[in-house]
Parts: C-alpha cells; structure tokens; sequence
C-alpha cells in the first residue's frame, strides 16, 4: 500500500520551476542539514510518514541522520528516485557518457571486484552487459539507504524520458525485476510523459506500475497536454503518483488539491513546502478532499 | 515519412535521437559515431537502427532526408558540407562553425538549394525569450536604448584536458559552447552589433581556453549591450541566461523561467500594470508532444521537421541566422587582444610593472598577449 501522502524534497536542493529567484532563496535557506531536518520533523510530527528523495549527497546527510536518530523515526519510509541526474552531468560533459559511470563505478570502494571486470581485456563491461553496469549503478545509490524502510525506488525523469524516447524496453524491465528481486520493494518512474510512458510499461509487460508525474489543473509540465493525463488515469491500469500538483505555486492551494482529487485511481499526492504552514495547510487539504 | 540519420551520439546527439525517434513524421534509420563501443550497444537495444563509422557512406546508402549533425565544432564544416551536396537538410548543434570564412562558404553552397537549415540555439525556443521577443518587437517598453545578456553556469571548475570542449582547435571554450548562447539570444532579440568594444576573454581554470567573456555591443541606431558570460561560476546550479532591457517606455527582466516587465504606463494588450509585471512560464508554458529535457528541446526539433514538411527555407534559427553569431564572436576574440594590450600598458604598478604579470602566466590565452606588452613595458 502506498502512502497517501508523501513528502518532496525538491524544495531543499533550490528547485523551483517558476522562478530562478526563489530556487536561489531556497538554496540559501537550506544550507544547513539542521534547516533541512527543522521542517522535516515539522511534517513528521504533522502525521507525514513517507519522504521523497533524490539520491545526492544531500540525502545522504538526511539518511545519515535519520538513522542516528533512527526510535525518533521509527514509522518513517523511504521513496527514492535515482540517479542523481546533476551528479553525472559534470563529469559526462567533462569524459563522455562511458568516462562518467566508469569513474562513479570505480569511486566506489567496495567495487574492487567490478574493476577488474570493467579492465578486462577484449570486450567491457559496457559492450557485455549494459543492465549489469545499471545494476550496479542502483546498487551504488541504494547505499544511501542501507537500514531504512525503503518502499518504492523510483528511475528519475530525464533517464525515464530519454529512454522512453529511445524505446530500449530492456532497461525499463531489467530496473523494475532488478528493484524486485534485490530490494523486495516495488519500482517506480517518474515522467514528464505519463500517458506515453504507461502504454510503454504496459507493453513492456510490467502489469499495474507506478507512474509518478506532474498534475495539475495548470497542465504544467504534463505532456502532450492535461486531456491526455487526464483520459490516462481513467483508463489505463497503473498506479499514478501525482507531484507539482501546486505548479509551483501558480495554482492556489485548494483549487489544485480539489482538482488532483478529483481523478480516479490516484494513489499518492507528493508535495514539498518549506513552512510549518503550507505543510499542515497542504495537508489538511489532502485529508479534507481525498477520501480513501 | 522524413528519413533521418544521426552524426555524433553523446549527451546531445542522444538527446535529440530521443526527441526525434517519437515523432509521428520521421523516421529515425541510422546513427553514426566514433565510438565503437556507443554504436554496439545501440545496435544491441536499438535493433532497428543502422550503424555507422563514415557519415557520407550513411549518407549515400540510407538516402536521407535529414541528418542532426552533435559533433565536436571543428567538424561541423565538412560534416555540412558532405550534407549539402546531398540535398540533404541540416539540423546542426551550435555553434555553426569554426570561422566566418567556413560559414560564408556554407552559405554561398546553400544558395538556390531548397534545403532547411537549422542550428541548435535553443533560447529562441524558449518561451519566456520568445515572448521577451514579441513585447520588444511590439514596442511595448518603447525603443530600445540598452540591454545586457548575461549567461552564467558551474560547467568548468578545473582544467580538464581530456573533453574536446577544453581545447581550443575542437573547437571548445567558454566562447563557443556557452557564450554562443548568450551572444545569439542578443542578436536574435536586438538584432547583429555594428560594433564590438571592449571585449575580453579570461581564463579561471582553464588552460587552452578561456573561461569568462565579456564584450560590448554598439548599434548605429544608438542601442547598446554588453554581454557578460562566465561558464565557471559555482554559483548557478544549472546554466541560467539572463537578459535586461532598457527602453523608453519600461524595463524587461527575464531568465528562463520568467520575466518582470516595468511599465511607465499600463499596457491594456498585454494587461500591465503601471510599475513593476511579473509573468512566470508556469502562466504562459504550453506542453509539448514528447519532453525530454526541456519544452525548448522538443520545441525546435519539431521546428526543424515543420519546416522540412512545408519546405519553409526560411527558418528563424537558419544557417544564415547563426553565421551572424559566428561572425560576432570572431570580432570579439580579435577585439579581446586590442583591449588586452591597452589595459597591460596603462595598469602598471607603482614600479612600472604590469599588474597583469602573474595573471599571464596561468594560461596561454593570456600569455598570448602579454610577453610582448611584458617586453614593450621593460
């Protein structure tokens, strides 16, 4: 069962799609892990059970936290959503896409074994086996949250939409078998293209998936349009998770909340906010319109 | 069906195949590259796609419509070339060429051949500066007197030898992978400078190329600019443009996400108030058929085939269009060594030694110029 409500984090690393300004406010807001962890610990106490996160060195700090303090956060759960696009985007700009993950692979202290493999003469590891090198990659990630209740993990959305775009139906089931069968917990994707996604997941023969996207009533980020998310979740045998359901900020409050509630079938609303009152707003409002 | 084929499969030839490969009207058949392992892992999970080492055998055996060109800069030239003289259209990552000579030669090939030429300036895909664009071209702040265009991003924060973009005769540096950028959004919405002055080109980190560039703008018509570009700055997460417009009736401020428009009177069209506007793409975004990495992406590739559909040879991000940038930046880089030479000459030290000294010997853009100022200083 997944969690009504699911906490953001987008907030924390200044991630603002509106405005420049406010994700540069944002990042001086949250400089300090403390800062990070005060409105954490607003929304926990405010009955939020289940976190959002990007994998990036800023998780870490959070999962390292949490669990040194693991009895405060005991009922706390984990949604992840790997990788972290901007970690490798440096270094495939500076080494190319292979230099990149070669160097993230060999980084990795207790990859001892894989060095050899990715050194051995003749073919790599790359011309081999490309989903051993995307296991081990999530391998990699999934350290981050070593002891804590993880239940979804999720493959971001410009991997996910890249890939879409390619039509490499393997990756998408080789990552859903391997979060499986490895972590016994459920995969995820995020997308920028739902409904495009969910035909392609569901041909791919991964039955009922969980589909975390935009949507809202602004239709922002939601592509090819809002009648087409909209036709998609009444129709199509999957799990939608709905994120930037505020747009932003470009929606007010209840409008936007009325509105995601509205649709059928959806499972999860993740929303981020930095003040102790938009959290419980946000949430009363979720409580108030979304019956289970 | 358009038939397609891709030369250079890194992050943006890859990009670009993602966008393309979903729409409806092409048909994506081949893709080369130089990198052996790239092109058997695609043949691996792509079984549909041929594969290529030599981009004119693609050429001539899968008869293609089109080619998206995301090789190194320096191989621009020819890669065009061997596309023209095949009718082929062209679809090429900025910036469009090395030098002006190259892109004048281009163009003169182009002439009377019905092909659609494109380069990847994004920004004028972006809907934010595309409606900076309209407001300015309506003349909804009046004329223009003044403006910069800023860019700034974390792309270099040390010398790194290894990427074709940290070596100048690939065709790298802050110039043409970034400043391109911000120097097309300058000429895309006020237009080609009459002049370029007081320009200079510095390095941060790195040492075959430069790091930062700043240069001035001047018009005829009286309108002046400065650009201002930097791609080592850590204190932009991701790389952001930001342009400010003065004219007589207002004021613009835009990046990408959204614009705060300064009115002296209200504006009933556009719903201005008097005084200060703020508009964010969240008002004003439109979806798109298939998003990856940003609407603008998807946004002028769709462009590109919409004009090969209706054999629109006029296409607003054309060869012609980017050769006026290239163009720029050459005056630029030659104005960067006047102005070079007059500020080692008037700032010396109390001793009469350049203050400029030590800066010289931390990369060969500066050196260039300095062991001779040193030697006429002495």
């Amino acid at each position: 069962m997944l969690d009504r409500i699911i906490f953001g984090d987008n907030q924390f690393f200044g991630i603002n799609h509106m405005s420049e300004e406010k994700a540069d406010a944002l990042m001086e807001k949250f400089r300090e892990l403390k800062a990070i962890m005060n409105v954490i610990d607003i929304a926990y106490e405010a009955g939020i059970r289940a976190f959002m996160l990007n994998t990036n060195e800023r998780a870490k700090e959070i999962c390292d936290y949490i669990r040194q303090h693991h009895d405060r956060y005991a009922d706390m759960s984990f949604y992840p959503s790997m990788p972290y696009a901007h970690k490798y985007a440096q270094a495939v700009a500076e080494k190319g896409i292979f230099g990149a993950i070669r160097d993230v692979i060999l980084a990795d202290s207790t990859a001892g074994d894989i060095l050899g493999m990715v050194k051995k003469g003749g073919l790599s590891l790359f011309e081999r086996d490309m989903m051993k090198v995307m296991q081990l990659l999530v391998d990699m990630e999934m350290k981050i949250f070593k002891g804590l209740n993880v239940k979804v993990v999720f493959l971001q959305n410009i991997v996910t939409d890249l890939l879409l775009g390619l039509g490499v139906k393997d990756v998408f089931i080789s990552f859903a078998s391997y979060i499986r069968d490895k972590y016994g917990v459920e995969p995820g994707f995020n997308s920028m293209n739902m409904p495009k996604l969910v035909d392609f997941l569901l041909e791919c023969g991964i039955e009922n998936p969980i589909v975390c996207s935009s949507i809202n009533k602004a239709g922002y980020f939601m592509n090819p349009d809002i009648k087409d998310y909209e036709r998609t979740i009444r129709e199509k045998p999957f799990r939608p998770m709905a994120m930037s359901v505020l747009a932003s900020g470009a929606i007010r409050p209840k409008d936007a909340i009325e509105y995601v509630c509205r649709q059928p079938q959806i499972q999860s609303i993740v929303f981020g906010a930095s003040s102790r009152q938009h959290i419980l707003e946000t949430k009363a409002l979720i409580e108030n319109y979304c019956v289970n | 069906m358009i038939k397609c084929g891709f030369i250079g499969f890194g992050r943006m030839g890859i990009t670009h195949f993602s966008i393309l490969n979903t729409h409806p009207s092409v048909d994506v058949v081949a893709v080369c590259d130089s990198s052996d392992i790239m092109m058997k892992i695609l043949k691996q999970y792509c079984t549909k796609i041929k594969t290529y080492a030599d981009y004119k055998r693609m050429m001539d055996e899968e008869k293609l419509d089109c080619v998206i060109i995301s090789t190194p800069t320096d191989s621009h030239a020819d890669v065009i070339k061997a596309a023209v003289q095949r009718n082929i259209h062209v679809f090429v990552e900025k910036p469009f060429t090395m030098t002006p000579e190259e892109g004048a030669a281009i163009l003169n090939s182009i002439e009377g051949k019905n092909i659609v030429t494109q380069v990847g300036y994004v920004n004028r895909f972006n809907e934010v500066f595309m409606e900076v664009k309209e407001l300015i071209n309506n003349g909804v702040i009046g004329d223009i007197k003044n403006f910069s265009s800023e860019m700034y991003g974390a792309t270099v924060l040390k010398d790194t030898k290894s990427s074709w973009r940290s070596k100048k005769k690939t065709g790298g540096g802050c110039m043409y992978e970034f400043a391109s950028h911000c120097i097309d959004l300058a000429i895309y919405l006020f237009g080609q400078p009459d002049k370029v002055v007081g320009s200079v080109l510095q390095s941060v980190y790195s040492s075959d190329v430069e790091d930062i560039v700043s240069s001035g703008f001047i018009y005829d018509e009286g309108r002046a600019g400065l650009i201002n570009v930097n791609w080592s700055d850590q204190a932009y997460r991701k790389p952001a443009n930001i342009v400010k417009v003065f004219g007589t009736g207002g004021k613009i401020v835009a990046d990408k996400h959204a614009y705060k428009i300064y009115m002296r009177e209200a504006n009933e069209q556009y719903g201005f108030d008097v005084g200060w506007n703020t508009r964010y793409i969240t008002d004003f975004a439109k979806s798109v058929r298939f998003y990856v990495r940003g609407n603008e992406f998807t946004r002028q590739l769709d462009y590109f085939v919409d004009c090969i559909e209706k054999s629109n040879f006029n296409n607003i991000s054309g060869f012609s269009a980017a050769q006026k940038t290239d163009v720029v930046m050459d005056e630029i880089t030659k104005d960067a060594s006047i102005t070079l030479s007059k500020i080692k000459l008037t700032n010396t030290g109390s001793d009469g030694s350049p203050l400029m000294k030590n800066t010289a010997k931390r990369s060969s853009i500066w050196s260039k110029f300095s062991k001779q100022e040193v030697e006429n200083v002495r």
